[in-house]
């Protein structure tokens, strides 16, 4: 029998790869996309009969009740949320709506309709906030240090009590960095990749960055869902940590890309303080050796292939007759 | 010389302090709401509005305090009452406080217990950022626990959504320190009892129980797990350690717990003792009353607490026990009386 997936904040770059894995294997997706359709529409368009859009809100019950009885899901991958770190200052609640009472709403549906369902949640890195070690593993404390990541806390907590008060089977994949050529523009991958290209091109003559020595656990969106499939695979659900397990600096990011392009990155690179964060001690370093022990999971791209991918993803994006070049 | 009359409150050698108390309707908020009376503040309470609204534990003081109608799902009324009030300090004890409810009504309890604490914090960051914040934070964070005793450092493991709640209004008030600067601090308070505990609560279902049988309404009382164990403490010790929270010069995040445990089976011998009669013979244990979830053994460290605030219990968990049976003894009779006056 066909295996069934709904996916919530599908149109995201983790939304997309999935979609696309799922599809090779077979499934048929039911996508909620959310104010930000991204690639979606166009994966609706090209897979007819065997991918589904469905309008729900993670801050309406209704919405969601209504989802779940439509999509009838053996699997469900959430991924809707308000994703950015600097925007929870600003909109503390409605981040909170959307990413920690959300994903109550999403199990409480869950546990009325779908019970037998499998029910993964993308778990963050951030949640490690002050981290009380390194690098950080499943049992490492959480400290968040935001109100996104105090509401990731949540959405991790009430997974694991659901978990064991309902035994229904909910995991978490705590997250770390992920990029790919669908990342945003406003992550600092891309904002090197992009800048990169464009000063190949000479649409640009220069990139302007906050901390070079800041460090981060950076790997492969592609990689990362496949992580999230093999735990909603396994006999019990339980929690990992999805990660490279190795960590490089925006320097070495800067040297990788534009190396890529024979560019000598000190040339180009110019250090502004206006770009520095208030706090930025956090290192997120992630050990997935649980990952690897259990569910078998290896990431295949490595640091410098994916920061090439996403080079040559912009060079060509940029290079296309009608590229925007702003 | 000019005085300056616009501010009737700064005349004279003190100044009044004014204090908002969420939850005042419970009992951690009369015994505060007392406490904040008996030190001179002006003391503003919020309260759900209802056709009936259950004062009872504040109806001795209502003619001292003022009220405010308002709710922790609703923003403006929190910004009404940090205007109405102008209160130097905010106590946030409004909760879905019980545990077991917390399955049934998950989605209430997180917009009331989590992120009610966020539109408080913003309330008081909009109005009056230099007003000191109280959070009540609780040891049912450390569900699953990962040491014992539990302290300030103790990682959280909530296996409940009111615990899970909790934990998010633990960290968003920690956010709010460190981001704003805000004078806000969590207490996280192990068990605490008294005579006005609700009737659901076991200590006071057992002590509610005993004196109905030594009075002879009913024969039996049928109880969960025995033994669990529990650090019990007196709501009019803890809520003093509230208050002293809020007049450290640092904010901060402290454990108030009498670093004793005892467990159901001891609570229930000495309630039955207190009126001489012998428990064993109407305890029956009803598994249908065991948690999905239980936690384990809770026991708080107050050493911070004590080195810090010097704040220790002054109650024992006998003088505990003891006043809580002879409460429920005065309250039952009282009602046995009106009913045998009216027959």
């Amino acid at each position: 029998m066909t295996q069934r997936a709904l996916i919530t904040g599908v149109g995201g770059q983790d939304g997309t790869y999935l979609t696309h894995l799922l599809l090779e294997k077979g499934y048929e997706v039911w996508g909620v996309p959310g104010p930000y359709p991204g690639l979606f529409d166009s994966l609706l368009a090209q897979n007819p009969g065997r991918v589904f859009s469905l309008d729900a809100d993670m801050k309406d019950m209704a919405s969601l009740i209504a989802a779940v009885e439509a999509a009838r899901p053996d699997e469900v991958y959430n991924f809707a949320a308000q994703s950015s770190v600097g925007v929870s200052w600003t909109d503390a609640l409605a981040t909170t709506e959307v990413n920690a009472v959300g994903v109550l709403r999403l199990l409480e549906a869950l546990r009325e309709l779908a019970p037998e369902a499998r029910f993964f949640q993308a778990a963050s890195a951030e949640m490690f906030g002050n981290a009380a070690e390194m690098p950080q593993r499943e049992i490492t404390p959480l400290h968040p240090r935001s109100p996104y990541a105090a509401s990731k806390t949540y959405a991790f907590h009430i997974v694991g009590s659901y978990r064991d008060s309902y035994q229904m089977y909910a995991s978490n994949g705590i997250m770390f960095n992920h990029e790919s050529p669908l990342r945003g523009l406003q992550f600092v991958t891309r904002k090197v990749t992009d800048g990169a290209a464009r000063i190949k091109l000479g649409l640009a003559d220069e990139l302007r960055l906050g901390n070079l020595d800041a460090k981060r656990d950076w790997g492969f969106a592609g990689d990362y869902v496949e992580a999230m499939w093999l735990m909603l695979q396994q006999d019990a659900p339980d929690d990992y940590v999805v990660a490279s397990g190795e960590v490089h600096t925006v320097r070495e990011l800067c040297e990788a890309a534009f190396s890529r392009l024979d560019l000598d990155y000190e040339r180009y690179v110019k250090v502004d303080p206006r770009f520095f964060r208030p706090i930025d001690v956090n290192i997120f370093y992630g050990d997935p050796s649980k990952a690897r022990r259990v569910l078998g999971w290896e990431p295949k791209v490595a640091f410098r292939e994916l920061v090439q991918m996403m080079v040559d993803a912009d060079m060509e994006r940029l290079s296309e007759p009608s590229s925007p070049t702003k | 010389m000019l005085i300056v009359l616009s501010h009737p409150r700064s005349i004279g050698t003190t100044v009044t302090k004014r204090a908002l108390i969420t939850g005042i309707t419970g009992q951690d908020g009369s015994y505060l709401a007392e406490l904040l009376l008996d030190k001179g503040y002006e003391v503003f309470g919020l309260i759900r509005r209802a056709a009936t609204p259950s004062t009872e534990r504040i109806d001795h003081i209502l003619d001292r305090i003022t009220l405010c109608v308002g709710e922790m799902t609703d923003q403006t009324s929190l910004i009404d009452a940090m205007d109405t009030s102008r209160a130097d300090e905010v106590y946030n004890l409004a909760a879905q406080s019980f545990v077991a409810d917390s399955w049934t009504v998950p989605l209430s309890t997180g917009d009331v217990d989590g992120l009610g604490v966020a539109r408080l914090l913003e309330a008081v960051r909009r109005v009056n950022p230099d007003a000191r914040f109280y959070q009540a934070a609780t040891s049912e964070m450390y569900g699953k626990v990962h040491e014992v005793p539990q302290t300030e450092t103790t990682p959280f493991h909530p296996r409940s959504p009111y615990g899970v709640a909790k934990v998010y209004g633990y960290f968003i008030t920690l956010n709010y320190r460190e981001s704003y600067n805000l004078h806000a601090s969590n207490g996280i308070l192990f068990n605490h009892e008294s005579p006005r505990r609700g009737l659901e609560f076991v200590t006071r279902k057992i002590t509610d129980h005993v004196a109905r049988i030594k009075l002879g309404q009913i024969t039996e009382l049928r109880l969960g797990n025995l033994d669990s164990k529990r650090d019990w403490g007196f709501a009019g010790d803890y809520v003093e350690g509230m208050w002293r929270i809020l007049q450290h010069d640092q904010p901060g995040d402290y454990v108030l717990a009498t670093g004793e445990t005892h467990t159901v089976q001891e609570f229930v011998a000495e309630a039955f003792a207190r009126v001489g009669l012998d428990w064993q013979e109407f305890v029956t244990v009803d598994p249908r009353l065991v948690r999905p979830a239980e936690v384990e053994l809770l026991l708080g460290d107050p050493a911070k607490a004590k080195r810090e605030l010097g704040w220790e219990p002054k109650v024992t968990f006998q003088g505990l026990v003891d006043m809580m049976v002879d409460a429920d003894m005065e309250r039952v009779a009282q009602e046995v009386a009106f009913r045998n006056a009216a027959q």
